[in-house]
């Protein structure tokens, strides 16, 4: 699904003095897999998120996704790249105000190309449990319902892998769970997920954790199965 | 991201932030509602003045030739005009002057004593071809006009205006009846339908026509004519002709180059269109005020546009994100922006097409709605709104995705 080789990331800062956010970064997921990215702030993992959701671009190596190397795609290859094949999942939401959250969960399918099936994002609200408040705009719900409606959104292109950049930094610990056991089920259902947090016990839900420091990979942990059974015990 | 697509998009945004709209639209709708509200009260006074001269002057498609340079002032009359103007002038640019396609006599002076029995009054008396009342578009509402053989025979019969018929007769009939004019006896003939008032608010009716060679030879005893008028084939290009007419009298009246003209032509149409002309000055004026207002309510448009795009940054960043291209961002607010600004446009041209009507109705004048005036409106708002919306998509466009959903 991903695969990342020898991937460098360097920044100008205004001064003029380059920063090394990435330096050689090598490591691969595959398809289905459901990975924890843990660091500080400023090891690099921001960085790394915007490269592969296809935001941003590496300096050097490569960055293979569903095979293809996309490292030196242009800007509206990248965008079209992110259509497809890339659900996002913000910390702050990112729903777009005066809008309703069936409009929200439709912006996706805007730029795919075609008509809107309005139906099928009524089915994915339906499917993240907010079927009967799709006409509320988002303002009128909750933090928990906005993420969810956000994660009904990033479904909307099936795309095969969701990027979820702490999902659940800015709920409550119960709205957070929910938040989790609903990632888990997209898990179980055949997604690939990789997931930013800071918190162990989010951490926890997934299989693999990759631990980013000064902008090198520090460790690369797989969890053993009973770490993971109570996500197995959902399936 | 289809153009129908993005243009619901756009109605939606403008919906939901309805304060901003209105400002958006308020400019356009003030430059587009007074340029067609000036365009067709413009329209209105240009045909009125058109139709009040043509009513005054008759058709467009004659021209009147006069004696004496083109300095001389008034209208021609026995006693004022040199006596150059032959019969057989008239009858030789008829036969010899290109593009026209006939011509009238006239004889005519001012403020004759007219008689019938203890009752006077004064008249203009004009001394006319038979094809002259037709050619001017003068109407016989009783009686008949003067004919070839009135001319032919010299006959002292007399068509009046409706002055003549108050002035003399107030309950009787007129036709029939004889009249002195000058001391000369006339039987009247047939009555005019009024014309109204002229130029300057005074009565067109105070007149009398008779048979040219009566005038000429039993009522003033002179050969000369005050007026030829002529008839044009082409009276939209009267220049040829006019050209043909001076050559044909410059040789007869044996005039050679450096020697002036002594005789003036006089094109209807060019006068009418004169007239017409000093009122368009106005509209011009005030086209060129609605100018500026649109570019105004263009750069109201631009500026919220601007502070729009900042405001909706995270917008912008989230929508990139989930697939927008650089591309589709631009029509979005390029589109946002051209429908504002027609929305602004229409509301522009209801209430300036309505405030021309209203007035047009009050000032008596016909109203007019012009449709060319409509659909430049149309195209100029949508032109406003993508010229002055460029910047601001540009800019929106080129918002930095990684930027804008991590501020």
């Amino acid at each position: 699904m991903i695969e990342v080789e020898n991937l460098e990331k360097t920044y100008r800062r205004g001064d003029g003095t380059p920063v090394r956010a990435l330096k050689d970064i090598t490591f691969s997921i595959d398809e289905g897999e459901f990975v924890t990215v843990r660091g500080a702030s400023g090891s690099g993992k921001s960085s790394l998120l915007n490269i592969l959701g296809c935001l941003d671009t590496p300096t050097s190596g490569v960055y293979r996704l569903g095979g293809e190397d996309v490292s030196g795609y242009s800007d509206e290859q990248r965008s079209r790249l992110r259509c497809r094949r890339i659900g996002f999942v913000f910390q702050t939401f990112n729903l777009l105000p005066r809008t309703t959250a069936l409009e929200n969960v439709e912006v996706p399918a805007l730029y795919r190309g075609g008509h809107i099936d309005v139906d099928k994002a009524r089915a994915l609200l339906d499917r993240v449990g907010l079927g009967e408040r799709s006409g509320h705009f988002v303002t009128e719900l909750s933090g928990g319902e906005q993420q969810r409606v956000a994660i009904a959104r990033a479904l909307m292109n099936d795309p095969p892998l969701l990027l979820a950049d702490e999902p659940t930094g800015n709920l409550d610990s119960a709205a957070g769970r929910s938040i989790m056991q609903l990632l888990s089920e997209l898990h179980a259902e055949g997604r690939t997920i990789i997931l930013v947090t800071h918190d162990e016990p989010t951490a926890a839900y997934a299989q693999r954790e990759l631990l980013i420091r000064d902008g090198v990979i520090a460790t690369d942990r797989r969890q053993s199965a009973s770490q993971t059974a109570t996500e197995q015990a959902r399936r | 991201m289809r153009i129908t697509q993005a243009f619901r998009l756009a109605l939606r945004t403008l919906i939901r932030n309805p304060l901003r709209s209105f400002f958006m639209m308020l400019g356009i709708t003030v430059g587009i509602a007074s340029l067609t509200a000036m365009a067709s009260l413009g329209a209105a006074t240009r045909q009125e003045t058109l139709r009040q001269f043509k009513r005054m002057v008759g058709t467009y498609d004659v021209i009147n030739i006069v004696p004496g340079a083109a300095s001389t002032r008034g209208m021609p009359s026995l006693t004022t005009v040199e006596p150059s103007l032959k019969f057989s002038d008239a009858a030789a640019i008829a036969d010899e002057a290109d593009g026209v396609l006939q011509v009238a006599e006239v004889q005519n002076a001012f403020d004759i004593d007219v008689k019938y029995r203890d009752k006077t009054t004064v008249s203009a008396i004009y001394g006319i071809s038979a094809n002259w009342l037709e050619m001017r578009s003068y109407f016989i509402e009783t009686g008949d006009v003067i004919t070839q053989e009135d001319i032919a025979g010299v006959a002292r019969v007399a068509v009046i205006g409706q002055d003549i018929v108050t002035g003399l007769f107030a309950n009787e009939n007129p036709l029939g009846k004889q009249v002195r004019i000058g001391n000369v006896p006339f039987q009247v003939k047939g009555v005019l339908v009024s014309r109204g008032a002229g130029p300057g608010g005074s009565s067109l009716d105070g007149v009398i026509f008779i048979p040219v060679t009566t005038a000429s030879r039993r009522l003033f005893n002179r050969d000369y004519l005050t007026t030829i008028t002529a008839q044009l084939e082409n009276p939209q290009r009267p220049e040829p002709a006019i050209e043909s007419i001076k050559a044909v009298l410059r040789e007869r009246h044996g005039i050679i180059p450096p020697g002036e003209d002594d005789f003036t032509i006089s094109d209807s149409r060019a006068n009418a269109e004169q007239v017409a002309e000093v009122s368009s000055t106005l509209g011009t004026i005030l086209t060129g005020v609605a100018v500026i207002a649109m570019i105004i309510g263009g750069t109201v448009i631009m500026s919220l546009m601007l502070i729009a795009v900042s405001e909706r940054r995270r917008e912008i960043g989230v929508r990139r994100a989930v697939g927008a291209t650089r591309r589709d961002v631009m029509m979005q607010f390029l589109i946002e922006a051209a429908t504002v600004s027609v929305i602004g446009g229409l509301a522009g041209i209801a209430l300036g097409t309505g405030g021309a009507v209203l007035t047009a109705i009050r000032q008596d004048l016909p109203p007019v709605l012009l449709w060319n005036v409509i659909g430049i409106a149309v195209v100029v708002s949508v032109g406003i709104g993508l010229v002055f919306g460029l910047q601001p998509a540009w800019k929106a466009a080129n918002i930095d995705p990684i930027d804008a959903l991590s501020s």
